[in-house]
């Protein structure tokens, strides 16, 4: 029997697979394999964007006057499918582009019309402004100042660990407007444009001796008020907004590692390079081995009961441990290719991949245990928000934040 | 095989459940496990009833008929609640063994009496070096193949419930290889022992044979194959025991670590408790992914079966060992008394973590069956 939902829904499929038959063209999507660099769009995807946004594909879910359709999740799905069956990008930016959610839900009028389009067709680059040098576990600590002079503010400090820095047009910062409240209630949340005097960037070198994040310096920045997110001194209410968004698009792209089915003519890697080496036939080797897979397996088992338990409805706290169980898993792994290689670890450069590799694994474990909040602090966030246990006593909480004692 | 609905599912682990929290307290528990059966015959014969004892036998042969998966479910209540009973001696490794063994008549005979509780019967497939491989098989069985006529002599050990077993399944090593052979456990010539166990749940016991009269149950699948699929079912069991059990600790420190004041507050506030708790979420977590995938790969036939079961056997074992342990930490004096249920726990985990291979057996296991 077809309901009046099933008729809705046939159509919106005709009418999506209608359009991507006549416009998303071989041509254009062999442009669309080559090589993408690694930071902002090439122009062959910035034009195809600008299509699927003028034909409102981009954002079905969101309202009509901002590129979308008012469409339900289940009708924005059906999109999705048409678009990911031909692999053609561009739709379910309503889930997956950070920028433009945070900037629908807590811009000004002015700002959104200025900038919510650009941002769907990737025609601006973006970076967040969220951590400093003595603002990292503790982010609402933040000293970075913004000081309103007429009709924008002035801004000065310094952030770090800001990737994408050199090439973005407007970062996402949150910076101290009253010095005089508790910290969490002195904050403001702005799109700075990074385009300017005052904006230094410098690339920041890391113990595997890449250059993947910056240090960025910032000193008398002018920041329109109309680039103010949510209200005056409300920006860690902002933050939470679009911290939320990042942990949503973060969830959904972390596929983990693969479960052994599908891949189980690969032999995992530990293996292969213990059978290389020799050392395959250790006992005690093979023991540490078979448990470094076993961390990886139960992870992966863990993530797909937590995404059963999500598609039944009912929450899941296993997400929450997967961060923690990746730590693990590649702090061992580095540890065990080390143990493998034996002194050959000591060398390095490109006659020495082995080392390289296990040298290199080692130091970027901590990218993970470390990134995107400590592991020590994700404990916390288990053991408060999971298990239900009481917070540890704040003693800056309640005092204005020019009181609070500084490292 | 009857597969249960999720519905279904939901009720038979609520009825366990409930039958577990009115008959299984851990004052009833602590009563139990210093008798000299070691199990109550009262809650037994109202877990057969209930169809948990007969649970994994066939509907005609009077069980309930489901699989690993559910198997795996109650037995997750079973150990949260610490059960004193023969469930797994009985219900699973000897139901499991009389099944895989392929035998018609034998299991037609043998596996009502199991289903109903009124017969316990446990595998003998050990000796002191508590090996569980074929090469650890201790008894010997003599006779003749033309006359059936059998005769079995030796020194068995770590007889899960052997002290309460009517019948006994027995390995022993025959002049064409291993053989299996059922035995009444009252037969002439047998001689039963109590083990004194560390753990005062569980009950084991020594057996020797000296020329009992036995029948050969003349299957056609090479024995030891037999014996590995029931100790892989025991093992799935197991698990889901050591993972229900690691989460009920867990579960209890962390009330306790709520409401326990120290310096003025909650020492679950201390991260140097809260820290504790959150790695051990994580390995009971993934102690429960790991016995429930293992049921469900062998409720499927899944290529990847057994070694989804050897995760599952030495990742639960260490979980339960590692939580039973830190526990006792957490809780600090208290759980140095007698009186705390924390050491019940660590003694069951310990135990389990032996019974039929240790974990590093089973991580060996797992390497060969990733191809290493």
């Amino acid at each position: 029997m077809l309901t009046e939902t099933n008729i809705a829904d046939k159509n919106l499929r005709d009418e999506v697979r209608s359009w991507l038959s006549e416009n998303w063209t071989q041509p254009k999507a062999a442009a669309l394999t080559q090589h993408q660099p690694m930071w902002g769009a090439s122009d062959e995807l910035k034009s195809w964007l600008a299509e699927v946004v003028a034909a409102r594909w981009a954002v079905p879910r969101w309202p009509s006057e901002w590129f979308g359709r008012d469409l339900s999740n289940a009708q924005a799905k059906i999109i999705e499918a048409e678009f990911a069956a031909v692999k053609a990008p561009g739709t379910g930016q309503d889930r997956t582009n950070l920028w433009a959610n945070t900037l629908l839900a807590g811009g000004t009028e002015v700002l959104k019309s200025k900038l919510i389009g650009p941002l769907l067709k990737s025609e601006i680059n973006m970076c967040l402004l969220y951590s400093e040098p003595n603002a990292g576990s503790d982010l609402a600590g933040i000293r970075t100042r913004a000081d309103r002079q007429g009709d924008h503010y002035v801004v000065n400090g310094q952030k770090v660990w800001t990737s994408g820095a050199m090439t973005a047009d407007y970062g996402m910062l949150i910076a101290r407007t009253d010095w005089d409240v508790p910290k969490h209630l002195g904050i403001s949340y702005f799109y700075c444009p990074m385009k300017q005097e005052g904006i230094d960037v410098r690339p920041l070198r890391q113990i595997t001796n890449e250059s993947h994040f910056n240090e960025v310096f910032i000193t008398d920045a002018h920041i329109p008020v109309d680039n103010m997110l949510g209200n005056f001194n409300q920006g860690w209410k902002m933050l939470q907004t679009a911290l939320a968004y990042e942990r949503l698009i973060m969830g959904e792209g972390a596929r983990g590692p693969r479960g052994g089915n599908k891949k189980a003519k690969d032999e995992e890697i530990l293996i292969a390079l213990a059978r290389e080496a020799g050392v395959l036939d250790e006992p005690k080797l093979r023991q540490q081995i078979a448990q470094a897979i076993a961390y990886k397996k139960l992870n992966a088992l863990n993530s797909a009961r937590g995404k059963a338990d999500i598609a039944q409805g009912e929450s899941s706290s296993l997400m929450s441990l997967g961060k923690l169980a990746m730590s693990r898993i590649l702090h061992e792994e580095a540890r065990l290719r080390t143990e493998i290689l034996g002194p050959a670890s000591m060398l390095e450069g490109s006659d020495y991949p082995r080392a390289e590799d296990a040298n290199f694994l080692t130091f970027n474990a901590y990218l993970t245990s470390i990134g995107g909040g400590t592991d020590q602090i994700q404990r916390n966030i288990i053991g408060e928000r999971v298990l239900g246990l009481p917070k540890e006593p704040e003693v800056d909480k309640k005092i204005p934040f020019r009181d609070v004692r500084a490292s | 095989m009857n597969k249960l609905s999720p519905e279904e599912r939901v009720t038979l682990r609520d009825s366990v459940h409930k039958l577990l929290t009115d008959e299984c307290s851990e004052n009833a528990v602590r009563t139990t496990m210093e008798t000299s059966s070691g199990f109550d015959p009262v809650l037994w014969r109202k877990l057969a009833e209930m169809g948990i004892v007969g649970l994994i036998i066939d509907q005609p042969q009077g069980g309930a008929g489901v699989g690993p998966v559910e198997l795996e479910m109650v037995m997750e209540e079973v150990g949260a609640a610490l059960l004193c009973s023969p469930l797994l001696a009985s219900g699973v490794l000897a139901a499991e063994l009389l099944k895989a063994l392929q035998v018609e008549d034998v299991a037609n005979r043998l596996l009502p009496t199991i289903a109903s509780g009124e017969c316990i019967a446990t595998a003998v497939l050990t000796g002191q070096s508590g090996c569980w491989t074929q090469s650890g098989v201790t008894v010997t069985a003599e006779g003749d193949a033309s006359s059936n006529e059998w005769y079995l002599t030796g020194s068995a050990s770590y007889v899960l419930h052997g002290q309460n077993a009517n019948l006994l399944l027995v390995a022993a090593n025959t002049p064409d290889g291993a053989g299996m052979f059922v035995v009444d456990a009252g037969a002439d010539g047998i001689d039963v022992a109590s083990l004194p166990t560390f753990d005062h749940t569980l009950r084991l016991a020594s057996i020797s044979f000296d020329n009992v009269a036995a029948e050969r149950i003349n299957t056609q699948r090479p024995v030891w194959d037999a014996v590995r699929q029931a100790l892989d079912v025991t093992l799935v069991a197991l698990a889901g025991e050591q993972a229900g059990a690691a989460e009920h600790c867990l579960t209890a420190t962390v009330d306790y670590a709520k409401t326990r004041i120290q310096f003025g507050r909650a020492i679950g506030s201390f991260q140097a408790i809260k820290h504790m708790a959150a790695d051990l979420l994580l390995e009971t977590e993934s102690a429960l992914s790991a016995a429930r995938n293992a049921a469900v790969c062998l409720a499927d036939d899944a290529s990847n079966a057994t070694e989804a079961i050897s995760l599952a056997a030495f990742a639960c074992a260490d979980t339960f060992v590692t939580t039973a342990a830190t526990n006792v930490q957490m809780y600090g004096g208290i759980a140095f008394t007698w009186e705390h249920p924390a050491h019940l726990y660590l003694r069951r985990a310990r135990a389990n973590a032996q019974l039929f291979g240790s974990s590093d057996f089973y991580r060996e296991r797992f390497m060969q069956q990733l191809g290493a």
